[in-house]
């Protein structure tokens, strides 16, 4: 592969023909934010959390499927990119359930770490939420769409990695989510107990079940005054 | 049978019928002809000829664009001139039968105008009508004019000859020909269509496909129907053009499920062509050779964008995908695609007819051509128009427009659907070409333009467009998705009252946002209504958050209907006619409404009769009313001659 000059924030570093925007600025050490993509599965570019500034470009594009190309200029942390950064994760916690206390993935959340990192605390928005009821009826996989912030990666890594077609997205615009079926709760006969899409969901929309009678196996909780 | 013989039988086929020894009658039956009652005309005609047992040719047409006059008949009795008469009720065709074909009265007061040869003293020209004059019609030059079901009538008006000229050309050479015509997409964008050919022509592949995008999805736009059900050869000769060029063996027509008399008709045509050598294997004796399928869509505004139609023909979801790679390396199937707009590929097929320099000679030096708009909303003569670039907003409105109906003002035109802006009165010298359209916060679009007057509420237009992008948002990207629901949400307060001074900021800068982070065009235009509303009509915004008044009287959250104790004379219409009850009174009482009860329908307004002009629309005041219906003052009584007995007439 051919080496090609780009330039990133200032700096002329060199990389590989065909690497993605992302993958040139990871390589040399800087860091760009990511939720929808991961490096096991194909690009996506629907969160738009990863956007970057290229030289010549009308809008800014997205560095997890842009391709470098030759004498590229970009930046990836410009103020225009930082607002609609922050105005993303914005959108995602004015839509996102915030029960981060009662989350089994808090501590683990991506969009949680990304928020954190942007210095975005309660956003300028009106909540708006899609609440939906808890699938907790399959022994495999807990679901929990109300966290669901539809990057997709559980429907990529379940055809591509696992090799089932579970997933689909259904609706449009805000109404617009990831189903089952013909949007039926999560089931174990459609989903078997591989638990593939748990590890690749970003936030706790996709948990493991809590073992049966867990919390009865513990101590009691006695409170004396 | 060869090209010649088949334009030799075609010609002489049409000339037979131009000179037939019989009245030739057509109807303009596209869907809007139908929608206004062009069918039924059909059978009165025909029924009334039998009864006077003459013989004569009746057929129809496409729609030649005067939309506000429909049902579009025309009559020529031989050696005489098309004459057009519009709104045909049946009767006024049983009528016309009655006068001209057997009387020999062409109803001079009834015409409209006259095409062909010879005049009518009494009937203008058609085409000198203000409506029709202007235009300079290229891609809609059939339209109107030939039956659309006859490939012969095509053919025998030049069609196929451009097809026939690029057999004869290399591929590369067509490709320059449409590249010096200037053209550029139809569809909205105005990529010069010349190079985007090039770029899949040079893409590496024997597989190529061309697609001809027929999903116009933007409210108020008809122009790609109107083509398909007028002239349907206009637009698949410019496919087969387009494909030589490219290398292209295969293509589709993706046309919205929703015009089913565009896709029978469009099927009917592929057939047709069949027939003739016109597709398939070694058209017309040639090397080239090609396949043309149509796939419906299923009813998504986003499958207009390139990569999502793409993904709708292969079955997929249609959500757009990143780009590059770019369709003309990697389209439907992975293989190298070229997707051009109806529009487009029927200026193709005109340009190869009459060549390059015939069609740059119209437009301005940077846009070429001429570009078709659907005329909608508060303006006379609402209709289908083609006119060359370059021509100002305010000769399309009020020129070919006529206008506003019923003396009320003009306040916007807004041009290029959900994707474009409202342009107000002061830009309406702006000449329509692609750059300054993008200058004023607007663009061109498919060819939308709808026109809005006094009454309009331009807060209240923003939140519509921003309903339609919301609910046709695929829900791929956060931005679009979130974003706009956001944007909706904060224009829903505003015109509900309940917006707050930062609402305006917050949606700036959200516009900014959403315009540099989306993945598609649907979603990065999304914000233009409500920047270009917030530009040129920002006053309007500040009376509905500041004052919490609606200066257009539209919003209805903000409104309130008075009526006015010194002018009612408690007759009592309003009372019986208010379908919410919530008018108080009675005979010699002066009424009240109740504000809690009122639903705004404003039928008070309506019914109260107009010498007492006793029910007021204001907002943001509040006017002095009786708390309970009180008798009328005995002054008021005589001002009137006898209000009561002129009341009890109209009740």
């Amino acid at each position: 592969m051919a080496e090609i000059t780009v330039t990133i924030n200032g700096r002329q570093v060199s990389a590989k023909e065909g690497m993605t925007i992302l993958e040139a600025a990871l390589e040399n050490g800087i860091d760009i934010p990511t939720l929808c993509h991961h490096q096991d599965l194909t690009p996506l570019g629907a969160c738009r959390i990863c956007v970057v500034e290229v030289e010549g470009s009308r809008t800014l594009v997205g560095s997890c499927h842009t391709p470098i190309t030759e004498g590229m200029v970009i930046h990836t942390h410009s103020d225009k990119v930082l607002a609609t950064r922050r105005m993303i994760v914005e959108l995602l916690l004015a839509s996102h359930c915030g029960s981060c206390f009662m989350c089994d993935k808090a501590n683990i959340c991506e969009l949680r770490k990304i928020a954190a990192d942007l210095e975005v605390g309660l956003p300028r928005f009106q909540m708006r939420k899609n609440y939906y009821p808890l699938e907790d009826i399959s022994p495999y996989v807990v679901r929990d769409l109300t966290k669901c912030i539809m990057c997709r990666r559980c429907a990529r890594a379940c055809s591509e990695v696992a090799g089932h077609n579970v997933f689909a997205i259904a609706y449009r615009g805000f109404d617009s989510k990831v189903v089952v079926d013909f949007d039926q709760p999560i089931d174990k006969e459609v989903c078997r107990d591989c638990g593939v899409c748990i590890s690749f969901c970003p936030t706790g929309a996709l948990g493991k079940p809590r073992e049966a009678k867990e919390e009865k196996r513990g101590k009691p909780l006695i409170i004396t005054s | 049978m060869s090209f010649d013989e088949i334009r030799s039988r075609a010609v002489s086929e049409w000339e037979a019928l131009e000179g037939s020894d019989k009245t030739r009658i057509f109807i303009g039956a596209a869907t809007c002809g139908r929608a206004a009652g062009a069918m039924a005309l059909f059978d009165v005609i025909q029924k009334k000829l039998a009864e006077h047992n003459v013989e004569a040719i009746v057929g129809q047409v496409g729609c030649i664009g005067l939309c506000y006059i429909e049902p579009l008949i025309s009559i020529a009795k031989p050696g005489r001139p098309h004459i057009y008469y519009s709104d045909v009720t049946p009767e006024l065709a049983a009528q016309l039968i009655e006068d001209y074909v057997i009387n020999d009265n062409p109803r001079p007061d009834l015409a409209l105008g006259s095409t062909g040869e010879g005049e009518i003293e009494g009937i203008p020209r058609l085409f000198d009508l203000p409506m029709l004059k202007p235009q300079v019609r290229i891609a809609l030059r059939n339209c109107g004019i030939i039956d659309p079901e006859n490939i012969n009538n095509y053919i025998a008006r030049d069609g196929y000859s451009g097809l026939v000229k690029a057999l004869g050309m290399k591929p590369e050479d067509v490709g320059e020909e449409v590249k010096k015509s200037g053209l550029g997409g139809r569809g909205g964008a105005g990529f010069p269509t010349g190079l985007k050919w090039e770029f899949c022509r040079k893409s590496p592949g024997n597989i190529k496909y061309v697609i001809c995008n027929a999903d116009e999805g933007d409210p108020g736009a008809f122009m790609d129907r109107s083509l398909l059900e007028g002239d349907p050869h206009a637009v698949l000769e410019g496919i087969l053009i387009g494909a030589y060029s490219i290398g292209a063996g295969e293509g589709y027509i993706y046309i919205r499920a929703e015009y089913p008399l565009a896709i029978e008709r469009l099927k009917l045509a592929i057939s047709q062509m069949e027939e003739y050598g016109l597709l398939g294997n070694n058209i017309l004796g040639s090397d080239f050779s090609f396949k043309l399928s149509i796939k419906q869509g299923a009813g998504a505004f986003v499958c207009g964008e390139e990569t999502a139609l793409m993904a709708s023909i292969e079955g997929q979801r249609g959500m757009p995908r990143p780009r590059p790679p770019f369709p003309a390396q990697s389209g439907l199937w992975g293989k190298p695609t070229n997707i051009n707009n109806v529009e487009t590929w029927s200026s193709v097929s005109a340009i190869l007819q009459r060549g390059a320099d015939w069609y740059s000679g119209y437009g301005t030096e940077a846009s070429k051509g001429t570009k078709t708009f659907a005329l909608a909303g508060k303006i006379v003569r609402t209709g289908l128009i083609e006119v060359p670039l370059g021509i100002t907003l305010e000769e399309i409105i009020f020129g070919i427009g006529g206008g506003i109906p019923d003396g009320k003002r003009f306040k916007a035109v807004q041009t290029g659907g959900p994707s474009g802006g409202c342009l107000p009165e002061s830009l309406l010298n702006l000449p329509v070409d692609y750059k300054t359209l993008a200058q004023a916060g607007s663009i061109m679009g498919s060819g939308g333009m709808v026109v809005m007057d006094e009454e309009t509420c331009m807060v209240d237009v923003a939140r519509y467009f921003l309903t339609f992008t919301q609910d046709e948002s695929c829900g791929k990207c956060v931005p679009c998705r979130l974003g706009t629901k956001q944007m909706l949400d904060i224009l829903n307060d505003i015109t509900q009252g309940k917006g707050k001074p930062e609402d305006i900021d917050l949606l700036q800068g959200l516009s900014k946002q959403i315009n540099a982070g989306s993945l598609c065009g649907l979603g990065q235009t999304a914000p233009n209504p409500v920047l270009t509303t917030l530009r040129y009509f920002g006053d309007e915004y500040e009376a509905h958050i500041k004052e919490k008044r609606c200066p257009a009287l539209a919003c209805t959250d903000l409104i309130t209907f008075y009526i006015l104790p010194d002018k009612c004379q408690g007759c009592g219409i309003c009372l019986r006619k208010c379908p919410s009850e919530a008018i108080l009174g009675d005979k010699r009482l002066v009424h009240i409404v109740d504000q809690d009860k009122c639903s705004k329908c404003g039928t008070c307004l309506d019914v109260c009769p107009a010498k007492f002009g006793a029910v007021v629309k204001v907002s943001g005041e509040e006017i002095a009313v009786p708390s309970e219906p009180i008798p009328i003052t005995p002054a008021k009584k005589g001002t009137e001659d006898s209000p009561e007995s002129s009341v009890s007439d109209e009740t």
